[in-house]
């Protein structure tokens, strides 16, 4: 009985112990000398952490408490020795208890706390900014580089362009008056559909220029083209400071059929007339001797002479011919005479071609401009007695005729050269012809098959059947005549 | 009496005029320059690179390339060809700064 009082008693005693502490609190925040009106029970529930520590004080009281409140009543009983020092252990084994829930707490909460504790002797490590946060130009230094290559280009652009204008209209302006006077059409870019002469150049490129005359006796037209170097472009410019080359006057004369004899010709600087002969169709196959030199027929050394035959190298080289190329040597670098030019030779994929290329009759020159790349305009009026010759060669190859026994050579040589090409593409022409037999065949079949008329259709049938017989019975015969031969 | 023949010739010279044709490249395409074709070609792939892989350098090269085919181009042209090649490379170098402000950084 006395037992169950003293238990209530206790109990009592902890919810006022509740009661008083949580009033406490409550009037420490009123000391700190605030409105009570702003404070109200259920606003401070979830913040304070009150709650908390009465728990743990009621955790922490309840055994001290426990501890004292036992004593009392263990000292009633008389068993104060042992359960004080029982009421001590569990006081102790409380705070034990306590300090090792602290350390579980720490070590649970904080893993590796001992070890990762910062110490001020350590050095701070300071990262860098990365690049593109940091209020500096210099680390995009490589875009810089590039957008200066590329202002670099385009005034290389702009400066290219400019030169290579100028050097035209000064080629223009010193060749024109020549020009006007042997030809009626000095300049026509081919989009009227009357030919017009529109007196200036046509500007194909940046480095190419075009000029076309026509109008005059013996020749169908003439075309100049200005091949300049690509000074526009900058990768050229640094390309050619590694292999110099020069700007180039190519002048194209077209004759017509009756205006020229048939002979190929050509005389030039050395390489170049290695050159051409290997890559144009036509020296190839009419001039096959190696290029002769030019001493013989008292030009430079420097020249080299590739002819169908030697009757055309002296007609061609007349006094006046040499002194031009003499005097000019270091501008010449071709000069091509030929009625069957067609141009480079041309590599086709699918093997050599059906038919003979187209050819006509042409005068091809080639002049180096002076100066190997730095040419300046007053260098174009040096190209003007180039024109001189070009126009005299026109009215000489008018003239000129190769006597009985050259013309049959050349006509011989002609005919070996058609020949040649013919064996070659002998069994290319002969599986063309097949399938050209085969097609209309097909065609003719068809054509009967679809004729609705049954009585028509027997007639074409028996027709075509009649003339399968008549070629059968033809192939025959020529068997037969060959054998006889043979015997 | 002396016979007197005078025989006067007035030969009148007898041209014709042709109109210009401009070579038929098709036939021959040795006289082509194939420079332009080329680099459009490269700046194309260059601009898809630098867009695709986010490769600065790449975006970079495709601009010099479309530049290189554009000085190079013939006049006959279309303008348009190389225009949209000039923005695709524009767009790309925008494109790939836009993706990584970081500054480009050299292969040494």
């Amino acid at each position: 009985m006395c037992v169950g009082f003293q238990e209530l008693r206790f109990t009592l005693l902890v919810y006022t112990i509740n009661i008083r502490v949580s009033l406490g609190r409550y009037n420490d925040d009123f000391d700190d000398g605030e409105d009570i009106a702003e404070f109200d029970d259920n606003d401070f529930a979830e913040f304070e952490d009150v709650s908390e520590d009465p728990a743990v004080d009621v955790e922490k009281e309840p055994p001290p408490r426990a501890a004292p409140s036992s004593t009392p009543i263990e000292d009633e009983e008389d068993e104060a020795t042992v359960e004080n020092e029982d009421g001590q252990d569990e006081f102790e084994d409380a705070d034990a208890q306590d300090q090792d829930m602290y350390s579980k707490y720490d070590n649970e909460e904080f893993e590796g706390h001992e070890k990762t504790n910062p110490s001020f002797k350590d050095t701070l490590i300071y990262r860098e900014v990365p690049a593109h946060l940091q209020n500096s130009w210099e680390s995009y230094y490589m875009e810089i580089l590039m957008v200066t290559g590329l202002l670099a280009y385009i005034m290389n652009y702009i400066i290219g362009k400019n030169k290579n204008s100028r050097l035209a209209q000064a080629w223009f302006n010193s060749h024109r008056e020549l020009l006007e006077s042997n030809f009626a059409l000095v300049g026509d870019d081919g989009t009227s559909k009357e030919a017009t002469s529109t007196g200036k150049l046509n500007q194909e490129n940046e480095h190419i220029y075009n000029l076309w005359c026509s109008g005059r006796v013996c020749c169908e037209g003439m075309l100049i083209q200005l091949k300049f170097l690509k000074r526009q472009d900058l990768l050229n410019v640094l390309a050619r400071m590694m292999r110099p080359v020069c700007d180039q006057v190519q002048v194209k004369v077209t004759l017509n059929d009756e205006d020229m004899d048939t002979f190929v010709f050509a005389v030039g600087s050395r390489k170049a007339m290695a050159r051409l002969q290997k890559e144009m169709q036509d020296l190839s196959e009419f001039c096959g001797d190696k290029p002769k030199s030019g001493a013989k027929y008292g030009i430079p050394e420097s020249l080299s002479i590739l002819s169908e035959m030697g009757e055309v190298t002296d007609g061609v080289m007349d006094s006046k011919m040499v002194h031009y190329l003499t005097s000019h040597a270091d501008k010449i670098e071709s000069i091509h005479f030929s009625d069957q030019f067609s141009g480079p030779k041309v590599m086709q994929e699918e093997g050599q071609p059906l038919k003979l290329p187209e050819t006509k009759k042409t005068l091809l020159f080639t002049f180096n401009v002076p100066g190997m790349g730095n040419t300046s305009p007053k260098d174009m009026d040096s190209l003007l007695p180039l024109m001189n010759m070009v126009i005299y060669s026109i009215d000489k190859l008018k003239k000129l005729r190769l006597n009985r026994e050259g013309k049959q050579k050349a006509d011989r040589n002609r005919a070996r050269v058609e020949e040649n090409f013919l064996k070659q593409t002998h069994a290319q022409r002969q599986e063309a012809a097949q399938t050209r037999r085969e097609e209309k065949k097909r065609a003719e079949k068809e054509r009967i098959m679809n004729e609705e008329d049954p009585d028509r259709q027997r007639r074409l049938e028996e027709a075509a059947q009649r003339r399968e017989q008549k070629k059968l019975e033809k192939k025959q015969m020529k068997m037969k005549q060959i054998k006889v031969k043979a015997m | 009496m002396y016979w007197i023949t005078v025989v006067a010739h007035l030969t009148y010279p007898i041209y014709c005029l042709t109109s210009y044709k401009p070579p038929n490249t098709e036939t021959n395409p040795t006289l082509e320059d194939p420079t332009p074709d080329y680099m459009n070609l490269l700046g194309m792939i260059f601009s898809m690179c630098g867009l695709m892989l986010k490769l600065k350098w790449c975006a970079w090269i495709a601009v010099y390339c479309s530049f290189i085919s554009f000085a190079n181009s013939r006049s006959s042209e279309d303008t348009k060809q190389m225009m949209s090649s000039f923005m695709l490379s524009i767009s790309a170098v925008v494109m790939s700064y836009l993706q990584n402000p970081q500054p480009m950084s050299p292969p040494w």
